[in-house]
């Protein structure tokens, strides 16, 4: 809940985009132009529902968000983890119904945008089209990784490649350095994000403390040594598709 | 290179997109004028290789594909799997560098399309934007339930999945119900596409087969009780968006 009175609420939106696809002036401002409603949103609310036809498409102004899906039996899995600037519901762009949930992983506000107006500018204007297409294929790229994650990692390298790709994210949007941020989740909600079980992950925890390569002070993450780190958790960052001149700004310490 | 006789080798292409986006003839004109170029690969080859960077986009025109990753000490996850009338590479294909593998799961035939004749065709023809978009899209939902299936899943579930997944799309494909379906797929690299191992595959497929849910063999696979498997997989087909 830390945005600048001043700043517009689509700035972050403009940021990430720009994260894997440059924009003309003209293209930027017509982002910034789109038609927004704020919401303040406390924890857990939800913000889409499996089988909603959504009409809106929420971007994270502050807080965090997360989305899952529930199996038969009620398990859940986490399917991605979103910052601010992130907008959740370009997945679900140009389809009828949401296939997964998306809830709030903390308070924040979002700003919604109407679906019909995204994707009207989505199609007319190319260069705003293919910067949102790019950063819904990033997302993509995301998910496949969390796929190889789970399905190929063992238990610490899991956990340790999610917390290297938080960091990434959330430096690559100018939020924190890479080496020291706050981590929205729970231990439960890390298992689910890893397919693990909650006892799983609060070893692993302690083991990677012990080792040195994390410190944790509360829900504060710190990694004393980033390359190691990167090494443990087999984390690359190719998937995430930076540009060169957005991965060079960087905070790599 | 030769070029393809696209009317009738797009027709599945188009028939696909026509489902979701309301295509002109000014559309339709342009998607036959793609310039393609026609190619065959041998099973287990690679069409891409992660890291190279992109210059063509394939659509897959006969036989089945996978993407994988590896892992730095070398296991595979297999991704996704892909079926005849798929633009199979969009993924890769619109960004830069390729993040994972596509590999042929049997030989395949193939028409190529360079990629910038693909984002010319996007930037000019907001219809055909949309359908690749959507098409992007829906792999993305699959991507998605494969990390619910990975992740919180038994075993058997996991596998019942796939076949579940596999037979409603060639369904939708090809527009028929079939006995007996093509299933290309070895045990391993079954075992590669659930995160599963190779032993606890095969035991897994043992006892499938032995409660009377499906019969594999040589690449065949017959659904003996589709409902039942439908429920061991925890199968809902919401996330295809066939109804899109």
């Amino acid at each position: 809940m830390n945005r600048q009175p001043s700043s517009h609420p689509l700035q972050n939106l403009l940021r990430k985009l720009q994260l894997h696809y440059h924009m003309g002036a003209e293209d930027q401002q017509a982002v910034l132009d789109l038609p927004y409603k704020s919401r303040l949103l406390e924890a857990q609310s939800y913000l889409v529902r499996e089988g909603d036809v959504p009409d809106r498409c929420a971007v994270i102004v502050s807080g965090y968000a997360f989305r899952h899906k529930l199996t038969g039996e009620g398990a859940r899995q986490i399917l991605a983890i979103h910052i601010p600037g992130e907008a959740v519901d370009f997945q679900n762009m140009f389809l009828n119904e949401a296939d997964h949930n998306v809830q709030m992983l903390s308070r924040g506000e979002v700003a919604e945008i109407p679906r019909h107006a995204l994707e009207e500018l989505a199609l007319s204007r190319s260069e705003v089209g293919r910067a949102i297409l790019l950063t819904t294929l990033v997302e993509a790229s995301i998910f496949r990784e969390w796929t190889l994650n789970i399905g190929r990692r063992d238990a610490r390298t899991r956990i340790a490649h999610l917390l290297c790709e938080f960091a990434y994210r959330l430096s690559a949007q100018g939020m924190a350095p890479i080496q020291d941020y706050e981590l929205p989740m729970t231990q439960e909600q890390l298992a689910d994000a890893t397919g693990l079980t909650a006892v799983h992950v609060n070893r692993v925890l302690k083991s990677l403390a012990a080792d040195g390569l994390i410190e944790r002070d509360r829900r504060v993450i710190r990694f004393p040594d980033w390359k190691r780190m990167r090494d443990v958790g087999d984390f690359n960052t190719r998937y995430m598709h930076t540009l060169p001149a957005a991965d060079t700004n960087l905070h790599l310490g | 290179m030769p070029l393809l006789n696209q009317t009738s080798l797009l027709a599945p292409l188009v028939r696909r997109w026509s489902r979701t986006t309301a295509l002109t003839e000014d559309d339709l004109e342009a998607i036959e004028a793609m310039p393609f170029a026609e190619r065959a690969a041998p099973r287990e080859s690679y069409l891409v290789r992660e890291g190279e960077p992109t210059a063509s986009c394939i659509l897959l025109l006969d036989g089945f594909a996978y993407r994988q990753k590896l892992v730095s000490h070398g296991a595979r996850q297999i991704i996704s799997i892909h079926i005849p009338g798929e633009f199979i590479d969009l993924q890769n294909a619109i960004l830069d560098v390729a993040d994972h593998n596509v590999q042929c799961l049997t030989r395949v035939h193939l028409g190529v399309i360079s990629k910038s004749a693909l984002l010319d065709l996007m930037a000019v023809r907001p219809n055909v934007r949309r359908a690749i978009w959507l098409d992007t899209l829906v792999d993305s939902s699959i991507f998605r339930e494969w990390v619910v299936n990975v992740g919180r899943r038994d075993a058997r579930a996991r596998i019942a999945h796939l076949f579940c997944e596999l037979i409603v799309r060639l369904r939708r494909s090809d527009g028929q119900d079939q006995q007996v379906w093509d299933f290309p797929m070895t045990q391993e690299q079954i075992a590669d596409a659930t995160g599963l191992t190779a032993v606890h595959t095969n035991r897994t497929l043992q006892a499938m087969r032995r409660d009377g849910l499906i019969s594999l063999a040589n690449g065949k696979l017959s659904v003996l009780d589709w409902d039942k498997l439908a429920e061991v997989g925890d199968f809902n087909e919401r996330y295809l968006h066939h109804t899109v």
